[in-house]
């Protein structure tokens, strides 16, 4: 029989953080994103917040403005964190020993009434206290790093959505360009047509290349659009917010690509899925009671390092070698360990989280590869294509003045600058998706969209007609 | 310029030894002379031999020669040479003594001439020597009457000169590209009496033709009738000589054509006479009054007039395409279509265009618009009143009163007496009126055109 004092030597009861237990995605947003993040719990929080993306609603968005707006705005992201609160106020719920229960009884009978008074208290609860509320402690925890992953994803998305919205504006007005292009070509041909300068034959193939260029246009003006809607819905926003300001461009390709020399490495020590199997590994540790690890294995190991990397580009090279990854996990005795069921959960757990480093490290060397491709061949259009394109049109233009090519050719050459560029502004966008999805693959967040190199933006002028 | 380093000297050395065989003579080589400009220099008057009135070549030079016994020696060098077409353009030919066309050749008639031909072409080469009569051995013509000249080589030909005349050289060797790349050269032979058919004034030029397209140098060897550079001396209007003649001076001009297509050469101003042709000079009964003359694929003709008019007179090509420079054969024709409202647009895309042609092609003449390096404006060379709206194969015969008997200096524009130049009608002008009868739209009428084809034949 347990008196009520000894409810008295229980553990202290835990209580509420003082930050909602946002502390670890704030601390992973501000390291890795250089952004704020808020739980919005009151009305002040929200006007707060609100205050805060009005003000940079106001100017025209950059890709870090982008995210930040997300971070502030996004409903989505805001569920999760209230996933976080519902993790706290069940870890805290877990932490207090179970109310007793007090009843009365009454019985009467022919002769008597008796009345008992009884203290219940479910003894069982109580002595699964600890565990209970470490295990909801663990549970709290992942539910922040869960909530820090979706707070990456979301920064991702939103930046991803930012570039692809940019792009396909600066695309569509470049078609405008072409389209003007043609349209005035239509015209001079029409006009020569009524001077007698040109047949029906070539005016009709001068017309239908200026139909097919319009059509394009309308294309890419939806595109546009609905990269746009992407956008919106990343960011969150609506009503009045909708007018929001985008750049007429993509942000240029920096001079050298940033170097990531362990890739792999930071993805390890980085990845927030990684660290929330890692805790779930613990808990499961915990839950079963396996206290007593034989020895810790490295679910890396055997992976013996020794490369050396060199950037052909920039001449940066790295030497890295030996045992560098490591992720160690106990293993644990399982003969004193009561149930089978135990050994097989953990080892289940073990080898996910075996599983899921392996895939981490994958992912990060795949999105380093195609983060160094996709810049490579950004550069070439920004340092051969287009210098080469414009002196193509410089000499053109000399030839002209020479009276050796007419405005025609001039008015076909204008058409593949733009085609070209047009083909630079999708090099340039694929890059910068790239640079996201590297860095989602390093800190977590790639989400379900990792199609960076989709080929979205039709290319204007890219089919001449064969002759005239 | 021409370098005549010892010339005088050896020639003098050497006519001592006249009596020595022509082969063995041969063994030392006259110093080959070359210039690098395009300038016409003066006369060579001869300082040994037979006297002669010598020849002016337009935009060139004669061969210096030495006497060595009764041989007057000559040395050509085949070789790569630059040649400035025009102030603003110069072209990578194949020439002779570093210019293209060659050094003008002057014989005498019953020379006997002894041309060392060195070949400092990277292929071999030959020369032949157009009109004359000579030893079969001596004719030029490589793999028929003579071995090829390998690079590097030296071959000597020798012939006596047996008429006087209009000729010229050029390589009978590759010819197809030798000549596009310019190899050709004047002969002019000289009578033996200085003063049987005299004249005061004898110009020459070849005609050439070379296809180099806008921002090159090299000429397109492959090009066979489609040439985009019509020259005279291998120069381009406004890069060629003007023929200055004094007033009452017989003039001769003598010109030979190395191209592909003929050229009727059309004189403003005096009338002439065709005095010669590579065949030889045309007897007094057999010459007729001309304005204009043909010149045939690979002919030469030597007119003659007597320069009593003065002024400027222009001369030229009568191909209104030879009187132009590199053209675009696809620029398509804007006149009558309005461009002035679509300016804007294309300015967008490029922002120096300008439109042109919608009143025709004249404005090109004036307008100078920044062009590929190395590349001559289509229509260009201004007048005192005006842009002459010219290139290719154009100059002027400028007939001046009181020039000095040698003097070829450009006097400048013809200075009209008043009252002698076409001016402006300041009246009223009445509208044209319309004959009666005469449809005042040619779409009225009406034409009807039978195809022929099976649907006809199945109505007999
Ligand atoms: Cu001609």
């Amino acid at each position: 029989m347990l008196s009520l004092s000894v409810l008295l030597l229980l553990p202290a009861c835990a209580s509420f953080s003082p930050d909602g237990g946002m502390s670890v995605t704030a601390d992973i947003a501000a390291r890795h994103l250089r952004k704020d993040v808020v739980a919005i719990r009151n009305d002040e929080e929200a006007e707060a917040a609100r205050a805060k993306v009005d003000d940079l609603l106001k100017r025209t968005l950059n890709a870090d403005t982008a995210v930040q707006i997300a971070l502030f705005n996004n409903r989505g992201l805001q569920a999760a964190y209230n996933e976080l609160g519902i993790a706290e106020a069940q870890r805290v719920q877990q932490s207090l020993p179970p109310n007793p229960s007090i009843s009365i009884s009454r019985l009467t009978g022919a002769a008597e009434i008796e009345i008992e008074r009884k203290i219940a208290a479910n003894i069982l609860a109580l002595l699964t206290l600890p565990a209970r509320a470490e295990i909801a402690t663990e549970r709290f925890h992942r539910a922040q790093l869960a909530a820090a992953l979706e707070t990456l994803r979301v920064a991702s998305d939103a930046r991803k959505a930012f570039y692809r919205a940019v792009a396909a504006r600066q695309a569509a007005s470049l078609l405008e360009q072409s389209s003007a292009a043609s349209s005035t070509t239509a015209e001079l041909a029409r006009r020569m047509t009524a001077s007698g300068a040109m047949n029906k034959l070539d005016q009709s193939r001068q017309q239908l290349l200026h139909t097919e260029l319009t059509t394009e246009l309308a294309r890419a003006r939806q595109r546009a659009t609905s990269e746009r809607e992407r956008l919106v819905r990343a960011l969150g926003v609506s009503g009045k917010d909708l007018a929001f300001k985008l750049p007429a461009r993509l942000p240029s390709l920096p001079n050298r690509p940033p170097s990531i020399k362990t890739v792999e490495d930071e993805a390890l020590k980085g990845r927030v899925d990684l660290k929330i199997a890692r805790s779930e590994l613990d808990s499961l540790a915990k839950s079963y009671g396996l206290t007593k690890a034989t020895r810790f294995i490295n679910v890396l190991e055997g992976d013996f390092i020794d490369k050396r990397k060199e950037e052909r580009t920039t001449g940066e090279h790295s030497h890295d070698s030996g045992f560098e990854l490591t992720l160690q996990v106990p293993l644990f005795d399982f003969g004193e360990a009561r149930a089978r069921e135990a050994e097989q959960t953990y080892m289940q757990a073990v080898n996910r989280l075996a599983q899921k480093a392996v895939n981490a490290r994958s992912e990060a060397r795949e999105a380093y590869r195609n983060y160094r491709t996709s810049y490579d061949v950004a550069a070439r259009y920004q340092r051969d294509v287009l210098p080469l394109r414009n002196t193509i049109s410089e000499e053109l233009m000399l030839r002209y003045g020479a009276m050796q090519i007419d405005v025609f050719a001039l008015l076909t050459e204008a058409r593949q600058r733009i085609a070209a560029n047009a083909n630079a502004i999708e090099a340039l966008r694929d890059f910068w998706l790239a640079s996201a999805d590297l860095q989602a693959a390093v800190i977590g967040g790639a989400g379900a969209s990792s199609d960076s190199s989709s080929n979205t933006t039709a290319m204007a002028g890219t089919s001449e007609p064969a002759g005239h | 310029m021409i370098t005549r380093r010892n010339l005088i000297g050896t020639s003098a050395v050497l006519a001592g030894a006249a009596a020595i065989s022509g082969r063995v003579q041969a063994a030392s080589i006259p110093e080959a002379v070359t210039t690098t400009s395009p300038a016409m220099q003066p006369p060579l008057a001869p300082t040994s031999g037979p006297a002669y009135q010598p020849v002016v070549t337009l935009n060139g030079w004669s061969l210096p020669w030495r006497m060595n016994g009764e041989w007057k020696e000559f040395h050509l060098v085949a070789e790569p040479v630059e040649r400035e077409l025009a102030p603003g353009m110069t072209a990578r030919l194949w020439g002779y003594n570093g210019q293209s066309p060659g050094p003008t050749l002057e014989f005498v008639e019953g020379d006997k001439v002894r041309i060392f031909v060195t070949n400092k072409l990277p292929e071999h080469t030959t020369v032949h020597w157009h009109g004359f009569v000579l030893p079969n051995g001596m004719d030029g013509v490589g793999g028929l009457t003579q071995p090829h000249i390998k690079p590097g080589k030296t071959f000597v030909y020798e012939f006596a000169v047996r008429r006087s005349g209009t000729f010229m050289y050029h390589p009978h060797a590759d010819e197809m590209v030798q000549m596009a790349m310019g190899m050709m050269g004047f002969i002019v032979v000289h009578p033996r009496d200085p003063q049987e058919r005299r004249v005061d004034r004898d110009f020459v030029f070849l005609l050439s033709s070379f296809d180099i397209d806008p921002g090159t140098s090299l000429p397109k060897v492959m090009t066979m009738t489609d040439f985009n550079l019509w020259t005279w001396n291998t120069r381009v209007f406004p890069g060629i000589d003007s023929l200055v003649v004094r007033k009452g001076d017989r003039v001769r001009i003598r010109v030979g054509n190395l191209t592909m297509t003929n050229h009727p050469i059309h004189l403003h101003g005096p009338h002439f006479e065709v005095t010669g042709t590579d065949g030889g000079w045309v007897r007094e009964s057999a010459r007729w009054p001309e304005v204009t003359t043909d010149i045939p694929v690979g002919g030469m003709r030597a007119i003659e007039f007597v320069a009593d008019e003065p002024g400027d007179w222009a001369i030229h090509c009568h191909k209104s395409h030879h009187t132009m420079n590199a053209m675009g054969h696809d620029v398509k024709t804007f006149i009558g279509t309005p461009q002035k409202d679509l300016t804007a647009a294309v300015r967008k895309m490029f922002p120096d265009y300008m439109p042109m042609g919608t009143e025709g092609m004249a404005e090109m003449g004036s307008m100078e618009m920044p062009m590929p390096d190395n590349t001559l404006p289509m229509m260009t060379g201004f007048g005192q009143f005006g842009p002459l709206e010219m290139g290719g194969m154009f100059s002027v015969v400028k007939v001046r009163e009181g020039l000095a008997r040698d003097d070829y200096n450009d006097p400048g524009p013809y200075k009209h007496p008043p009252g002698t130049v076409a001016y402006e009608f300041k009246g009223a002008v009445p509208d044209a009126t319309r004959r009666s009868g005469v449809p005042a739209n040619p779409s009225n009428v009406e034409l009807s055109v039978v195809k022929p084809g099976p649907k006809s034949h199945s109505n007999h």
